[in-house]
Protein backbone atom coordinates (compact mmCIF):
# COMPACT_ATOMS: atom_id res chain seq x y z
CA UNK A 1 0.00 0.00 0.00
CA UNK A 2 1.37 3.23 -1.06
CA UNK A 3 1.54 6.45 1.93
CA UNK A 4 1.19 9.77 1.89
CA UNK A 5 4.07 11.68 2.43
CA UNK A 6 5.02 14.92 2.55
CA UNK A 7 6.00 16.91 -1.22
CA UNK A 8 9.45 16.19 -2.49
CA UNK A 9 11.05 19.48 -3.01
CA UNK A 10 11.02 18.95 -6.45
CA UNK A 11 7.35 17.99 -6.92
CA UNK A 12 6.54 20.72 -4.49
CA UNK A 13 8.07 23.14 -6.97
CA UNK A 14 6.20 22.14 -9.83
CA UNK A 15 2.98 22.32 -7.89
CA UNK A 16 4.05 25.50 -6.28
CA UNK A 17 4.26 26.74 -10.32
CA UNK A 18 1.16 25.00 -11.18
CA UNK A 19 -0.95 26.75 -8.88
CA UNK A 20 0.66 30.26 -8.60
CA UNK A 21 0.49 30.30 -12.50
CA UNK A 22 -2.51 28.24 -13.96
CA UNK A 23 -2.55 26.73 -17.10
CA UNK A 24 -4.86 28.21 -19.13
CA UNK A 25 -7.93 26.10 -19.58
CA UNK A 26 -6.58 23.98 -16.53
CA UNK A 27 -8.82 23.13 -13.43
CA UNK A 28 -6.31 24.90 -11.12
CA UNK A 29 -7.28 28.15 -13.35
CA UNK A 30 -11.31 27.24 -13.11
CA UNK A 31 -10.74 27.39 -9.43
CA UNK A 32 -9.01 30.23 -8.72
CA UNK A 33 -12.27 31.85 -11.18
CA UNK A 34 -14.36 29.92 -8.73
CA UNK A 35 -13.02 31.85 -5.82
CA UNK A 36 -10.41 29.52 -4.10
CA UNK A 37 -7.34 31.49 -2.86
CA UNK A 38 -4.45 29.10 -4.71
CA UNK A 39 -1.66 30.96 -2.16
CA UNK A 40 -3.27 29.30 0.53
CA UNK A 41 -3.22 25.87 -1.14
CA UNK A 42 0.58 26.24 -1.50
CA UNK A 43 0.98 26.91 1.84
CA UNK A 44 -0.71 24.00 2.95
CA UNK A 45 1.52 21.97 0.92
CA UNK A 46 4.33 23.27 2.49
CA UNK A 47 3.59 21.04 4.82
CA UNK A 48 3.31 17.57 6.07
CA UNK A 49 0.18 15.37 5.92
CA UNK A 50 0.73 14.98 9.73
CA UNK A 51 1.10 18.81 9.95
CA UNK A 52 -1.78 19.63 8.20
CA UNK A 53 -3.67 17.27 10.39
CA UNK A 54 -2.33 19.18 13.25
CA UNK A 55 -2.99 22.81 11.96
CA UNK A 56 -7.01 21.40 11.53
CA UNK A 57 -7.38 20.05 15.33
CA UNK A 58 -5.73 23.40 16.40
CA UNK A 59 -8.24 25.43 14.52
CA UNK A 60 -11.29 23.16 15.02
CA UNK A 61 -10.41 23.39 18.97
CA UNK A 62 -10.16 27.57 18.84
CA UNK A 63 -13.51 27.76 17.05
CA UNK A 64 -14.97 24.87 19.63
CA UNK A 65 -14.15 27.40 22.29
CA UNK A 66 -15.69 30.45 20.42
CA UNK A 67 -18.87 28.31 19.36
CA UNK A 68 -18.90 27.46 23.26
CA UNK A 69 -18.51 31.66 24.05
CA UNK A 70 -21.32 32.00 21.88
CA UNK A 71 -23.27 29.93 23.15
CA UNK A 72 -23.16 30.68 26.55
CA UNK A 73 -23.90 34.68 25.69
CA UNK A 74 -27.21 34.06 23.74
CA UNK B 1 -13.07 17.98 17.40
CA UNK B 2 -10.05 16.13 19.14
CA UNK B 3 -9.49 14.01 15.79
CA UNK B 4 -6.10 13.36 17.50
CA UNK B 5 -7.94 11.60 20.25
CA UNK B 6 -10.51 9.93 18.54
CA UNK B 7 -7.58 8.76 15.72
CA UNK B 8 -5.73 7.23 18.45
CA UNK B 9 -8.79 5.31 20.73
CA UNK B 10 -9.26 3.89 16.99
CA UNK B 11 -5.88 2.46 16.28
CA UNK B 12 -5.37 1.52 19.81
CA UNK B 13 -8.27 -0.72 19.91
CA UNK B 14 -6.72 -1.67 16.58
CA UNK B 15 -10.05 -1.02 14.45
CA UNK B 16 -10.14 -1.57 10.76
CA UNK B 17 -11.16 2.16 9.33
CA UNK B 18 -10.25 4.44 6.45
CA UNK B 19 -10.36 8.19 7.22
CA UNK B 20 -12.81 9.82 4.64
CA UNK B 21 -14.62 13.07 4.30
CA UNK B 22 -12.86 16.13 5.55
CA UNK B 23 -10.33 15.22 7.42
CA UNK B 24 -8.94 13.47 4.64
CA UNK B 25 -9.03 16.42 2.33
CA UNK B 26 -6.98 18.25 5.06
CA UNK B 27 -4.37 15.51 4.87
CA UNK B 28 -4.20 16.02 1.09
CA UNK B 29 -4.24 19.45 1.47
CA UNK B 30 -7.04 21.18 1.75
CA UNK B 31 -7.71 24.21 3.29
CA UNK B 32 -11.43 24.05 4.19
CA UNK B 33 -11.91 23.59 8.01
CA UNK B 34 -14.58 20.37 9.18
CA UNK B 35 -16.06 19.84 12.28
CA UNK B 36 -16.39 16.40 11.93
CA UNK B 37 -14.21 12.72 11.90
CA UNK B 38 -15.65 10.83 9.31
CA UNK B 39 -14.77 7.01 8.86
CA UNK B 40 -15.93 3.75 6.84
CA UNK B 41 -15.50 0.81 8.57
CA UNK B 42 -15.27 -2.94 8.63
CA UNK B 43 -18.50 -4.92 9.13
CA UNK B 44 -17.19 -7.74 9.82
CA UNK B 45 -18.02 -9.43 13.61
CA UNK B 46 -14.88 -8.73 15.39
CA UNK B 47 -14.53 -5.37 14.09
CA UNK B 48 -17.73 -4.23 14.90
CA UNK B 49 -17.07 -4.97 18.58
CA UNK B 50 -13.23 -3.13 18.65
CA UNK B 51 -15.71 -0.25 16.84
CA UNK B 52 -17.88 -0.47 19.45
CA UNK B 53 -15.65 -1.27 22.66
CA UNK B 54 -12.95 2.43 20.88
CA UNK B 55 -15.99 4.55 21.10
CA UNK B 56 -18.08 3.59 24.09
CA UNK B 57 -15.69 6.21 26.25
CA UNK B 58 -16.33 8.88 24.68
CA UNK B 59 -20.66 8.15 25.21
CA UNK B 60 -21.82 7.96 21.48
CA UNK B 61 -24.93 9.50 20.38
CA UNK B 62 -26.99 9.79 17.72
CA UNK B 63 -27.30 13.53 16.52
CA UNK B 64 -30.53 14.36 17.36
CA UNK B 65 -31.68 11.91 19.61
CA UNK B 66 -34.10 13.13 21.72
CA UNK B 67 -32.52 13.40 25.22
CA UNK B 68 -33.73 11.31 27.78
CA UNK B 69 -34.36 8.41 25.88
CA UNK B 70 -32.19 5.69 26.19
CA UNK B 71 -29.43 4.93 23.50
CA UNK B 72 -27.63 1.77 23.39
CA UNK B 73 -24.00 1.16 22.14
CA UNK B 74 -22.40 -1.56 21.94
CA UNK B 75 -21.95 -3.82 18.10
CA UNK B 76 -25.25 -4.97 17.70
CA UNK B 77 -26.48 -1.30 16.91
CA UNK B 78 -23.50 -0.84 14.48
CA UNK B 79 -25.20 -4.07 12.74
CA UNK B 80 -27.89 -2.96 12.60
CA UNK B 81 -27.35 0.11 10.43
CA UNK B 82 -24.56 1.66 7.70
CA UNK B 83 -24.61 5.18 8.81
CA UNK B 84 -24.46 6.09 11.69
CA UNK B 85 -23.95 10.10 12.87
CA UNK B 86 -22.95 10.51 16.42
CA UNK B 87 -22.12 13.30 19.09
CA UNK B 88 -19.76 11.84 21.13
CA UNK B 89 -17.89 13.71 24.13
CA UNK B 90 -14.98 14.27 21.37
CA UNK B 91 -16.71 15.89 18.91
CA UNK B 92 -19.15 14.33 16.02
CA UNK B 93 -18.22 11.14 14.41
CA UNK B 94 -19.69 9.67 11.33
CA UNK B 95 -19.25 5.88 10.78
CA UNK B 96 -20.22 4.67 7.47
CA UNK B 97 -19.93 1.10 5.96
CA UNK B 98 -20.65 2.09 2.65
CA UNK B 99 -19.41 4.86 1.22
CA UNK B 100 -21.31 6.63 -2.42
CA UNK B 101 -19.53 6.35 -5.39
CA UNK B 102 -16.75 3.71 -3.85
CA UNK B 103 -18.73 1.13 -2.24
CA UNK B 104 -18.57 -0.79 1.15
CA UNK B 105 -15.05 -0.71 3.12
CA UNK B 106 -13.06 -3.55 1.36
CA UNK B 107 -13.50 -1.14 -2.15
CA UNK B 108 -13.03 1.82 -0.06
CA UNK B 109 -9.53 0.24 1.33
CA UNK B 110 -8.53 -0.36 -2.04
CA UNK B 111 -8.23 3.34 -2.63
CA UNK B 112 -6.56 4.07 0.82
CA UNK B 113 -3.05 5.07 1.70
CA UNK B 114 -0.84 4.64 4.54
CA UNK B 115 -0.08 7.96 6.80
CA UNK B 116 1.33 8.32 9.82
CA UNK B 117 -0.63 11.51 11.81
CA UNK B 118 -1.91 12.01 15.37
CA UNK B 119 1.48 9.57 16.38
CA UNK B 120 -0.76 7.17 14.85
CA UNK B 121 -0.69 5.29 11.62
CA UNK B 122 -3.85 4.55 9.75
CA UNK B 123 -5.59 4.86 6.00
CA UNK B 124 -7.03 7.47 4.36
CA UNK B 125 -8.46 7.57 0.63
CA UNK B 126 -6.46 8.74 -1.80
CA UNK B 127 -7.22 11.93 -3.70
CA UNK B 128 -8.68 10.57 -6.56
CA UNK B 129 -11.25 8.39 -4.66
CA UNK B 130 -11.95 11.36 -1.85
CA UNK B 131 -13.03 13.49 -5.29
CA UNK B 132 -15.10 10.23 -6.86
CA UNK B 133 -16.89 10.56 -3.32
CA UNK B 134 -17.47 14.11 -2.81
CA UNK B 135 -19.23 14.39 -6.41
CA UNK B 136 -21.55 10.80 -6.11
CA UNK B 137 -23.20 12.14 -3.14
CA UNK B 138 -24.04 15.27 -5.23
CA UNK B 139 -25.07 17.29 -1.86
CA UNK B 140 -23.87 21.25 -2.37
CA UNK B 141 -21.00 21.31 0.68
CA UNK B 142 -19.37 18.01 -1.32
CA UNK B 143 -19.68 19.72 -4.85
CA UNK B 144 -18.09 23.05 -3.26
CA UNK B 145 -14.94 21.53 -2.14
CA UNK B 146 -14.52 19.79 -5.48
CA UNK B 147 -12.79 22.67 -7.44
CA UNK B 148 -9.63 22.89 -4.55
CA UNK B 149 -9.69 19.12 -4.43
CA UNK B 150 -9.30 18.84 -8.38
CA UNK B 151 -6.77 21.73 -8.20
CA UNK B 152 -4.68 19.92 -5.69
CA UNK B 153 -4.54 16.89 -7.70
CA UNK B 154 -3.78 18.86 -10.88
CA UNK B 155 -1.15 20.48 -8.90
CA UNK B 156 0.69 17.40 -8.06
CA UNK B 157 -0.13 15.20 -11.04
CA UNK B 158 3.13 13.62 -12.38
CA UNK B 159 4.77 15.69 -15.23
CA UNK B 160 4.10 14.34 -18.49
CA UNK B 161 7.38 13.69 -20.59
CA UNK B 162 5.94 14.81 -23.71
CA UNK B 163 5.43 18.19 -21.95
CA UNK B 164 8.79 19.09 -20.80
CA UNK B 165 10.05 19.42 -24.24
Amino acid sequence: MKTLRALAPEQLAVAEARLLNPAPGSRIEAARNYGIDLTLLVEQLRLSPAERGRKLEDASNVLDKVRGIARRRS
Amino acid sequence: MQFERAIQALCDAEVEFVVIGGLSATFHGSVRITYDLDICYSRRPANLRRLSDALAPFHPRPRGFPTGVPFFWDEKTLSNSTILTLRTDIGEIDLMAEVMGLGAFDDVARDALEIEAFERQFRTLDLPALIRAKRATGREKDLAALPELESLLEAEAPEKPDSEG
